[in-house]
């Protein structure tokens, strides 16, 4: 009985997380590891995550890291702040460090200058790739990391689903750019990249469940696009799109760039999905002179539209609901691990409160569910609860994206 | 007929169904307008709440920033005032604290006099080569920099431009998008700068923000001067220490000096005494022999020099014993035999040896001791001395008629005996001389009765030796009282 429990333990699958916020890199790197490897309470390390601060995107920490854990595959990427189970840091590094049994497989893949080709074909390379080695197994789950403007191009997601399947669940996360805009990197293996996407694939015996809310309320009447393309709509309702803003906020275009940043993130518009009643956000990232308006991801000609506002309060609420929904059956499943996908939209408007969101979530996790994660200019995941059938991937922004990872 | 029947009954019943519809579509029309205007209303309503919404956004936002950063200056004020070390008081300004002000970048700079330039005491957020080139900058232009100082006035990315320095400039050199730059304790001597910043494009430096930096440059200004008052105030210490074990070493070496001085003074008078002893009892001794008559009968003359020679030549054993047991007791060649010893045992002792010139003197002589204050521990024999000095030295300045009181009581672990007499007092002055050997207080009846100055003398060293301490009280023609306290029986 002993010796069956012992073999229970070694086939599942382990996840052990270390933090550290020291000041100086290398030390934060051997801090981080050495906790995430005592966490681990396994010897083998098959993969690893990593989520830093701007200041730790240096190769060397990558160097220091696969000189402690071995050549095994790295992704990851660093943001003005990420996630840990101590709540928000704005310095510091998160690793989190995986062990897999025999009957859970996974495949990394890298896609490189996504400027330079189709989205498509970016996304349908990577999808590739992922698939390398996994084609006959039942494939799971596949988590992206992208920092490229354009990610928020729905071709990306559709090349992935073009080689992934439409439904499968994919969940993203495209990071922010960092305080002097500048990209904040993505990591592979010993690489720190721009304008790339990397993602892993999970396939076998592994057990996932995912919660993403937004908490914002639709508010006015509802509008329609009349004309745009991609990300850019030029006309809501026949009229110039930036006049939707002006007519709300009883402002002119240089006034409303000034309001910009408040705006994107207190405002955003919501699309409404026909067949669901919920709304897919969109914050304005730009306007341009010709009263046309940038968004973070396409708004599809012909969308109803409306204004989008929400609370400190709507917001802790919707972080409740997406980690109660990540938690949902999961019930006699030990949860491994938990990855927060976080908007940095809501980082802003919570100001002070943010770390409350993280210790809501972390709450209904459990204070020992290892949970690690970061703030996120979109996100990329299934509307709502995800089930094979009904798990297509939508692009998100103002979200918070809950995934559990169980046996 | 029939048709225009017919025509009548087709066309009647549809201009009234056709009437019916229209007052209908009239109807849902109407409805339709209701339910627009409704819907006008309620957008009318939303832009309302979004507008009023963003004023209380920003509100929020702007003491949201006011919170976190008040909160930031309090810990940092906090750390840098633990310190008292002028470098520590930088290195305490982490990059979570500058964070939390809203910038990333920062450098602080005091100014040399000595070396007549400012030197970088910390810079977070540049790298080496961008902080030579910040040093350079400032030193390149220290006089504007000095002048900025003197301003009083902080610069910021929304300043106007002056002639000192000018935002823009700084800006490219500090690479900051939004900065302030605070002078640092213009008025005292360590003056200097702050600088923080960031790069972040959507900062915005707002007065408050201002307000923040000036706070934590006044605070910095008061730690900095808090730790070199510190500095100087320990420099003090050191060299007050310094003196003081120069000036204990100073007086060991003389207190071995006086110590050996006074060993050999003490063996001085009691080699005397002992050579002044054996001479003395010969010349007591022939004096005695020739008053006996037995060599002859003596001329009274002759008699009366020679019961001169006697009396004074007992006085002189009394002087030469008094100094050889002083000498022996300074020398600790005396030990107290220490027992239980019964004060009024010993009083009535004293009493009983004395009686007969308390009775000359007209004096009378009344012991009270309590039996709680009535057990010592003490050499019988040297507490007999005590008792016998202070009773003669009582009857020897009490006038006819006088009264003598030993009177003892009990206090903490010790008994306390008062010998008072109703005799002339001694004056204040005199009153710790009295102690000293051969001190004698300038009054008539010194002058009439004869001393050698050495009986309190003995009297005081008998009772420290037993651990005990002795002192007087006393006003001139009231009498005086002294007093001794000797270690009680546990």
């Amino acid at each position: 009985m002993t010796l069956d429990l012992k073999a229970l333990i070694i086939q599942n699958m382990q996840a052990g997380v270390g933090v550290s916020t020291q000041q100086d890199h290398l030390k934060a790197v051997r801090e981080a590891v050495g906790k995430a490897r005592l966490s681990l309470n396994a010897g083998k390390v098959d993969f690893a995550l990593l989520f830093t601060t701007g200041e730790f995107s240096h190769p060397l920490v990558l160097q220091t890291i696969a000189g402690i854990i071995g050549p095994v595959p790295l992704l990851g990427a660093s943001s003005t702040t990420i996630i840990s189970s101590q709540g928000p840091l704005k310095h510091g590094l998160v690793i989190i460090l995986f062990s897999v049994t025999e009957g859970v497989y996974f495949n990394a893949g890298l896609v490189k200058d996504i400027a330079a080709k189709s989205t498509l074909t970016a996304g349908l390379e990577l999808g590739e790739k992922l698939l390398y080695g996994c084609k006959n197994v039942r494939r799971n789950l596949s988590v992206i990391f992208s920092n490229t403007e354009a990610a928020q191009s729905s071709g990306l997601i559709t090349g992935l689903q073009e080689k992934l399947g439409k439904s499968f669940p994919l969940i993203g996360a495209s990071i922010p750019r960092n305080v002097d805009h500048q990209e904040n990197s993505l990591y592979f293996n010993a690489e720190i990249l721009n304008n790339a996407s990397c993602g892993i694939l999970w396939g076998g015996k592994l057990n996932f469940n995912l919660g993403i809310e937004h908490g914002w309320q639709p508010l006015g009447k509802p509008r329609y696009v009349t004309k745009a393309t991609a990300d850019v709509v030029q006309e809501i309702d026949g009229q110039a799109a930036v006049d939707l803003y002006k007519e709300y906020f009883a402002k002119e275009i240089p006034e409303l760039k000034r309001e910009l940043k408040r705006i994107s993130v207190f405002y955003p518009l919501g699309i409404s999905i026909s067949e669901k009643k919920e709304y897919l956000l969109r914050s304005v990232v730009a306007i341009r002179n010709d009263g046309s308006l940038v968004f973070q991801g396409e708004v599809p000609q012909g969308s109803a539209v409306r204004l989008m506002i929400s609370s400190k309060e709507s917001c802790l609420a919707s972080a409740r609901k997406a980690a109660e929904a990540a938690v949902k059956n999961m019930e006699g499943k030990k949860i491994k691990f938990a990855l927060v996908l976080d908007s940095l939209s809501r980082y802003t408007l919570l100001g002070r409160q943010a770390t409350q969101e993280i210790k809501i979530v972390r709450e209904i996790l459990g204070e020992n569910v290892p949970m690690a994660g970061l703030y996120t200019s979109a996100e990329e995941a299934p509307l709502g609860f995800i089930s094979y059938s009904l798990g297509k991937t939508y692009f998100h922004n103002n979200s918070i994206a809950v995934l559990t990872i169980a046996n | 007929m029939l048709i225009l029947l017919i025509y009548a009954l087709t066309v009647i019943p549809l201009t009234l169904l056709l009437i019916y519809k229209v007052q209908g579509l009239n109807q849902s029309q109407s409805q339709v307008n209701s339910l627009k205007k409704s819907l006008d209303d309620m957008d009318e309503q939303a832009k309302l709440i979004v507008r009023t919404d963003m004023e209380l956004n920003k509100l929020q936002e702007e003491l949201d920033k006011k919170i976190v950063g008040l909160y930031a200056l309090q810990r940092l004020s906090r750390i840098i005032s633990m310190t008292l070390e002028e470098e520590q008081i930088f290195k305490r300004i982490q990059p979570e604290y500058l964070s939390d002000l809203g910038f990333e970048k920062a450098f602080g700079f005091l100014w040399d006099d000595a070396k007549k330039q400012f030197i970088l005491h910390f810079c977070l957020g540049y790298s080496d080569d961008e902080t030579k080139e910040i040093q350079l900058f400032i030193n390149n232009n220290k006089e504007r920099c000095l002048n900025f100082i003197t301003s009083e006035k902080t610069l910021s990315s929304i300043s106007e431009s002056n002639n000192l320095i000018t935002p823009q400039q700084l800006s490219d050199i500090f690479k900051a998008h939004a900065f302030i730059v605070s002078p640092l304790a213009p008025q005292k001597d360590n003056r200097g700068l702050i600088f923080v910043g960031t790069k972040n494009v959507e900062m915005l430096v707002t007065e408050g923000d201002e307000e923040l930096i000036k706070i934590l440059a006044t605070q910095l200004a008061q730690a900095l001067e808090n730790a070199r008052l510190f500095e100087k105030t320990w420099r003090a210490q050191q060299e007050l220490e310094k003196k003081v074990t120069e000036r204990t070493r100073e007086l060991t070496v003389a207190m071995e000096e006086v110590k050996k001085i006074s060993a050999r003074k003490t063996n001085f008078v009691s080699s005397v005494s002992h050579e002044l002893r054996t001479p003395l009892t010969s010349v007591k001794g022939y004096a005695a022999i020739l008053l006996t008559g037995k060599l002859g009968e003596l001329p009274k003359e002759v008699r009366e020099r020679l019961e001169k020679i006697n009396r004074h030549s007992d006085e002189l054993v009394h002087m030469v014993n008094d100094l050889l047991d002083i000498s022996r007791i300074e020398s600790g060649k005396v030990t107290m035999k220490t027992e239980i010893c019964n004060l009024q045992e010993i009083a009535s002792k004293a009493e009983d040896l004395l009686s007969g010139q308390l009775k000359e003197r007209k004096l009378s002589l009344n012991i009270e001791i309590p039996p709680e204050a009535n057990l010592v521990m003490a050499d019988r024999t040297q507490i007999e001395r005590v008792f016998i000095n202070l009773i003669g030295n009582a009857m020897k300045f009490t006038p006819a008629e006088g009264k003598i009181t030993i009177h003892a009581r009990k206090t903490e672990k010790m008994a306390e005996v008062n010998v008072s007499d109703t005799g002339c007092g001694i004056p204040e002055e005199a009153q710790e001389a009295i102690f000293e050997e051969f001190y004698r207080v300038d009054n008539a009846i010194n002058q009439e009765v004869k001393g050698t100055g050495l009986g309190l003398s003995l009297v005081k060293y008998i009772v420290e030796a037993h651990g005990g301490k002795i002192w007087v009280k006393s006003k001139v023609g009231l009498g005086s009282t002294f007093s001794f306290a000797l270690p009680q029986t546990s």
